[in-house]
């Protein structure tokens, strides 16, 4: 393979995106389930 | 020890061979499916052969994997058989074995199908009989396992093949590499390495899963 | 403040921030800081995440097997939920490793899935664990659930290496690619940055999931209520 690809930066765009937003959205539920639990255990 | 479990397995299968009949029956069924997916030509059939043969198997083998301890799960037999003096690996390793057996047994029939539906004959058939022998016996020792937990769960049917599949992969890809080339033309004999890693991979998962039984099963 | 047996009930939050400050500082400078790679240009900055997100799930993968061995041994509770976090976060992991490897495979290779067998092993894997999740799901019996999880963790991860060296070779007798392994010198600082920027999300991940499983533990295993107290 030889020459760069061209329009690489749509998929660089792309794999940094669906890394943050994966990770934002699995460290949101871990914090919701989390408060979830806490507010359970306060009511009982 | 081994050999009363391993009895009273062989035992249970004979009684309930109208099951492997049927089972066997899936598994063709399966086969006749494959070819419809692909179409009839002849050329491609064969290619695949090995692949459809041994998807074939892994399907039908959650249906003699998930029955064979449907006579412990019906009669609750399954504490029963631990307050017996025999130890919980011999009861896997006798069901392992006579699951094993019935797999094998269920890959052979299967060979005629086989040729027949996609034109894959072969001349060496001793070396296919003992490439579906370890690849099933691949199937059997860790499959045994898991029919063993997911016996005593509601979904059992799902939980079975989700937990084995992904599991026997390296078992699957040796076992129809190795039977693509002793069906297709082996020139530079692959076959032999394919065999070994199929042979490693049996003597791990027979170990480990050996091994772990007891703490399945103990209540 | 969460949880009584916690003596650092902040140290999940700080750990947590420490991971975003190095993930956003790494991935500046990956994205706009180093310069292009000469074969591959762009796309080469993928590996920033790429690779760290890699060796971060395999590490999830293996705290996983560690704390499956530790409760089958001692069995204590804490470990069970600790391997539920683990198991969670690498199948998290694992998942945006092969989205990410699609994402580079396409303008590499062509097609979304080359067969790489590290990537391919990755998915096995991914289905392997999230076969463990729904295990645990389906089983209601605490004890059961923790040993029969912990004994299949141990199953699962014990293939990893055997699947790899399948499918590598699989795959070796159709192509010969090389693998997107090397990084040369002047690249390892966002790749560094962003490593640990995942090390610790993960991390801060872990912590705070095996917080919610542990109490979701303590309220399964508490005697029931009295008839009066019940809501």
């Amino acid at each position: 393979m030889s020459g760069m690809i061209p329009g690489g930066w749509n998929y660089v765009v792309a794999a940094y995106s669906v890394t943050a937003i994966v990770l934002a959205i699995y460290g949101a539920s871990v914090i919701a389930r989390l408060r979830n639990e806490i507010t359970r255990r306060n009511h009982d | 020890m081994l050999t009363a479990a391993l009895r009273k397995e062989l035992l249970l299968q004979w009684r309930s061979r109208a099951q492997f009949m049927a089972v066997f029956v899936f598994g063709a069924a399966a086969l006749l499916l494959f070819s419809f997916a692909v179409g009839p030509v002849a050329e491609l059939l064969r290619q695949f052969s090995a692949g459809f043969l041994w998807l074939g198997l892994l399907l039908s083998s959650t249906l003699t994997l998930a029955e064979s301890f449907h006579a412990e799960m019906e009669n609750r037999a399954m504490e029963g058989l631990l307050l017996l003096p025999s130890n919980p690996r011999a009861l896997y390793y006798g069901k392992a074995i006579a699951n094993w057996l019935q797999l094998t047994l269920l890959g052979i029939a299967l060979i005629p199908v086989m040729v027949v539906l996609y034109d894959a004959g072969t001349t060496r058939v001793p070396m296919l009989i003992l490439v579906i022998a370890l690849g099933t016996a691949g199937l059997s020792a860790p499959g045994t396992l898991y029919a063993a937990m997911t016996a005593q769960v509601t979904s059992k049917q799902t939980l079975l093949p989700l937990l084995l599949f992904p599991l026997i992969v390296p078992a699957l890809l040796a076992s129809v590499k190795a039977t693509s080339l002793i069906i297709l033309g082996d020139p530079m004999n692959q076959v032999r390495s394919w065999i070994v890693l199929l042979a490693s991979f049996d003597a791990i998962y027979w170990s480990l899963c050996g091994l772990l039984f007891g703490n399945v099963v103990e209540e | 403040m969460y949880d009584d047996n916690n003596r650092f009930p902040r140290l999940p939050w700080i750990i947590l921030g420490l991971g975003i400050v190095f993930l956003a500082i790494g991935s500046y400078i990956g994205l706009f800081v180093a310069p292009p790679e000469a074969l591959m240009g762009q796309v080469q900055r993928i590996m920033y995440v790429h690779v760290p997100t890699a060796w971060n799930a395999l590490l999830a993968m293996t705290f996983a097997f560690v704390c499956a061995v530790i409760f089958l041994f001692k069995s204590d509770w804490k470990w069970d939920a600790r391997m539920e976090a683990a198991i969670e976060v690498g199948v998290v992991l694992a998942f945006l490793l092969c989205c990410q490897g699609a994402i580079w495979a396409k303008p590499t290779w062509g097609v979304w899935w080359d067969w790489d067998p590290r990537l391919t092993t990755t998915a096995v894997l991914l289905f392997a664990f999230l076969g463990i999740l729904a295990l645990r799901k389906f089983v209601d019996d605490p004890a059961r659930r923790a040993i029969w999880s912990a004994v299949a963790t141990i199953i699962a991860y014990v293939d990893v290496p055997i699947v790899y060296y399948s499918v590598r070779w699989w795959n070796s007798l159709h192509q010969l690619q090389s693998s997107p392994s090397t990084v040369s010198r002047q690249f390892w600082l966002p790749l560094r940055m962003n490593a640990f920027g995942i090390l610790f999300l993960m991390t801060a991940f872990i912590m705070l999931r095996a917080r919610v499983a542990s109490m979701r533990l303590k309220h399964e295993l508490a005697p029931p209520p009295v008839l009066g107290e019940m809501a």
